[in-house]
Order: C-alpha cells, then sequence, then structure tokens
C-alpha cells in the first residue's frame, strides 16, 4: 500500500474544483441578465476569481482558466479540448452554467509542476 | 555554460503555432458553410490534427488545444482566460478565423515540462 498516494497532493481532484468554479460564476453573474456593457468585465472577473482560488489551494499546478459567455439567440456552439500532457497528474474540469439570457462556460486545466 | 539551455528548446514559439493552427483551420474546414450536423467532427479535427502537428515539434512541453465555433446569428459573445504559469518559459497562441457563416477561435497553450 505504499504507492497509494492521496487525492489531494499529486492528483487533480475534479469535484472539488467544480464546485470552487461554480460558486465563483454566481458570485459573479449569478441573478442577472446578459449585459453587452458590462461582459467583458464579468468575464474578466470569474477567470481572475477563479484562478486566485485555484492558486490558495496551494497546489504544486500550474493553472489555465478559460472562460466563454455567449448570449442565448439560437446561435449553435460548439467548443471542443485536447491536451497532451501527462495523464496521470494532470486534469481538466469544465463547468457549464446557464441562466435565462446567457449561457457560461469555464474550462480550468491544471498541468502539474 | 554547463547549464546553457537552447532557446530554441524552452521557449514557446508563437509563429510556429500559429502557422499550425492556421493550416489545420485551412485543412479541416476550408470554405466550408456552418452545419450542424458536421461541426462536431470538424472541432474534433481540428483539437486532433493541431495537437498531432504539435507534438511532432519534438520540445519538452504538455500542450492544451482549445477550438471553438460559433454561427454568426447576432449573439453576442466574449471569452476570457488568464494561466498561473512560468512566464519565462511557458505561452500561449490564440487565432482567431471568421467567415461567412461562423466564427471560429483556436487556443495554444504551452506549459514547459
Amino acid at each position: 500500500m505504499e504507492e497509494y498516494s492521496s487525492g489531494d497532493d499529486g492528483n487533480f481532484n475534479s469535484d472539488e474544483i467544480s464546485i470552487l468554479v461554480k460558486e465563483c460564476i454566481e458570485g459573479v453573474i449569478g441573478g442577472t441578465d446578459y449585459n453587452q456593457n458590462k461582459i467583458n468585465q464579468w468575464t474578466a472577473s470569474i477567470v481572475e476569481h477563479s484562478l486566485t482560488h485555484l492558486v490558495k489551494l496551494g497546489r504544486p499546478f500550474k493553472y489555465i482558466v478559460n472562460c466563454s459567455v455567449m448570449q442565448k439567440s439560437g446561435a449553435g456552439l460548439h467548443t471542443a479540448n485536447s491536451c497532451y500532457w501527462d495523464t496521470t497528474t494532470d486534469g481538466s474540469c469544465t463547468v457549464r452554467w446557464e441562466n435565462r439570457t446567457m449561457y457560461c462556460v469555464v474550462s480550468v486545466f491544471a498541468v502539474a509542476m | 555554460m554547463d547549464d546553457y539551455l537552447t532557446d530554441e528548446q524552452t521557449v514557446f514559439d508563437v509563429e510556429d503555432v500559429n502557422k499550425i493552427i492556421k493550416d489545420t483551420l485551412e485543412t479541416v474546414i476550408g470554405e466550408n458553410s456552418y452545419k450542424h450536423s458536421r461541426v462536431n467532427q470538424w472541432s474534433t479535427n481540428v483539437v486532433e490534427q493541431c495537437l498531432l502537428r504539435l507534438s511532432k515539434l519534438g520540445k519538452p512541453y504538455k500542450y492544451i488545444v482549445n477550438c471553438f465555433i460559433m454561427q454568426k446569428n447576432g449573439a453576442g459573445q466574449q471569452t476570457a482566460t488568464s494561466c498561473f504559469w512560468d512566464n519565462s518559459s511557458d505561452g500561449s497562441c490564440m487565432v482567431k478565423w471568421e467567415k461567412d457563416s461562423m466564427y471560429v477561435q483556436v487556443s495554444v497553450f504551452g506549459l514547459a515540462i
């Protein structure tokens, strides 16, 4: 059992990150409608808050946080991600959120240092 | 001079990556118009082929490739990304491609091992 490593330090914990990101999204755009004037500020806030919270976890990872917000108007949208990394230590997590007027997709990629 | 590492090895080469992305987009999507039934296949092919060509560069990097395709129909959309990494060796490259019927955006993030 000496090889067993806890999920916390060396490996990416997708569930925990998912909850953290959802809270960041709710905190910034929860309860608002799509607003062309504010959208720039909102997406920047979401990525900054998410990154700040991730770094505070104090884990040995480099992070990339990507946020897309799209107005609901019937347009088709497709996103794909592909990663070339160490599958034992690195990981990603994508959170999809929507309300009446917009979709928000946030992807977090964590690469072990 | 034992510690000297050649620049080609540990610097993210934006021009090379830019060229790879543009060539891949031309090959996979080319002159096609937005088609709901094919978009899934296009975004998958774009990320896979980009990743294949990036790994062939043989550099000591982990890569994340993101492809975003949106139909043009007047919807507003905003994307933001923030990264926590080593500024001296890591980098990113974003290519925006606009056609008559759709917007395509491909982002590549390279993180030094």
